[in-house]
């Protein structure tokens, strides 16, 4: 039986769809059976950081409906044979969702994968809500800024209280990622430090990612990040990656100019 | 020129800004699915007993403590319990 893992923000443009394709592919490649699926119906962009976007034929909604099998739907990712994407609908909106369709469908696809990885829509209404509502795990993804931090609270509020596990008496296990990290901004005082970030939210952290411009070309290609060995934040979600899977990695500090310099120097004798 | 007589940082700023706007967002009762359930009983339970007119759940959040302030007003007509 496979962990289902919603990945949120609250804000949108922090990085959640980012994190769900690398995290998916950093999964896989631990040789994890895993299946990312885009919830953000009628803004679909996995697909495209996935490199998958010629590749959909079939989407969550008609599996839902009933149109299609889940199988067909399933489009393997040709960057790792362990990694399967399901595609939200372009033209459809959230309010086509419902618990019990979605109940079906994650339990389908727990039963045949290791990990589940929904990637949520931005904001706190119900497409967020539904992509909660049967997951075991949630990953948090903020940016070191106000305006993510708040929503992100928010959004956290609304898991604990609106997921099925906690409407069973359970927990949804929480784990924060702290996105965009620029150490020199940090060390001169002009960015929130994670210990600062981690007092306000009060959840656990699984990983602190540097502001990194692969990412960027990582998305204009349609490679994640993780794949190029040589970027900082493709390196940071290996070792997330790496620490869902129950290994035990230090949480790097990324908040000092110098170990940047270092971890180059570190780089080259690999 | 500026930062150089603003010697907050704004690291700091920013903290101690989010700490008092979550603290306060925390405090709305949306956060309860069972809100209203739960008022319903509350009424019912003091309804036997004396006219309600009005009450009124808050969630409190203060530093590490959280709590639940009812506030029940009282009064000879009585609500009912089942909107």
């Amino acid at each position: 039986m496979g962990t289902v893992i919603a990945v949120i923000s609250g804000k949108g443009g922090v990085g959640k769809t980012t994190t769900t394709a690398n995290l998916g592919l950093g999964l896989a490649m631990n040789k994890k059976k895993c299946v990312v699926v885009d919830f953000d119906i009628g803004q679909r962009n996995l697909d495209m950081i996935l490199g998958l976007e010629n590749r959909v034929v079939f989407d969550i909604v008609q599996v839902m409906d009933g149109e299609v099998g889940l199988k067909q739907a399933l489009i393997k990712a040709k960057l790792n044979e362990n990694l399967h994407f399901l595609a939200a609908s372009q033209t459809k909106d959230k309010t086509v969702l419902n618990s019990e369709k979605i109940k079906k469908l994650i339990d389908e696809l727990k039963e045949d994968y290791d990990f589940v990885l929904l990637d949520a829509p931005a904001g706190i209404e119900s497409g967020y809500e539904h992509t909660i509502e049967f997951a075991d795990a949630a990953i948090i993804v903020v940016n070191p800024e106000v305006s993510s931090i708040r929503d992100a609270d928010r959004a956290i509020g609304i898991l604990d209280s609106k997921s099925q596990k906690v409407k069973d008496g359970g927990e949804v296990r929480k784990h924060l990622i702290i996105n965009r990290i620029n150490a020199k901004m940090v060390e001169s005082g002009e960015m929130l430090a994670g210990d600062d970030i981690l007092d306000i939210l009060s959840i656990d952290l699984i990983g602190k990612i540097p502001e990194d411009q692969a990412i960027i070309e990582a998305s204009n290609q349609g490679r994640p990040a993780i794949l190029n060995t040589n970027s900082p934040a493709g390196q940071a979600y290996k070792r997330i990656a790496d620490r869902i899977c129950g290994n035990k990695i230090e949480i790097k500090d990324l908040e000092t100019s110098s170990s940047g310099f270092f971890d180059k120097l570190k780089g080259i004798f690999k | 020129m500026f930062s150089f007589f603003n010697k907050k940082s704004s690291a700091k700023t920013a903290k101690d800004r989010l700490t008092i706007a979550i603290m306060s967002d925390r405090t709305g009762t949306d956060s309860f699915p069972f809100m209203d359930q739960m008022k319903a009983e509350i009424i019912e339970v003091v309804a036997k007993y004396m006219g309600v007119k009005d009450i009124d759940i808050k969630k409190e959040v203060i530093g590490d403590v959280e709590a639940l302030s009812i506030d029940i007003e009282l009064g000879d007509k009585t609500i009912s319990a089942f909107k």
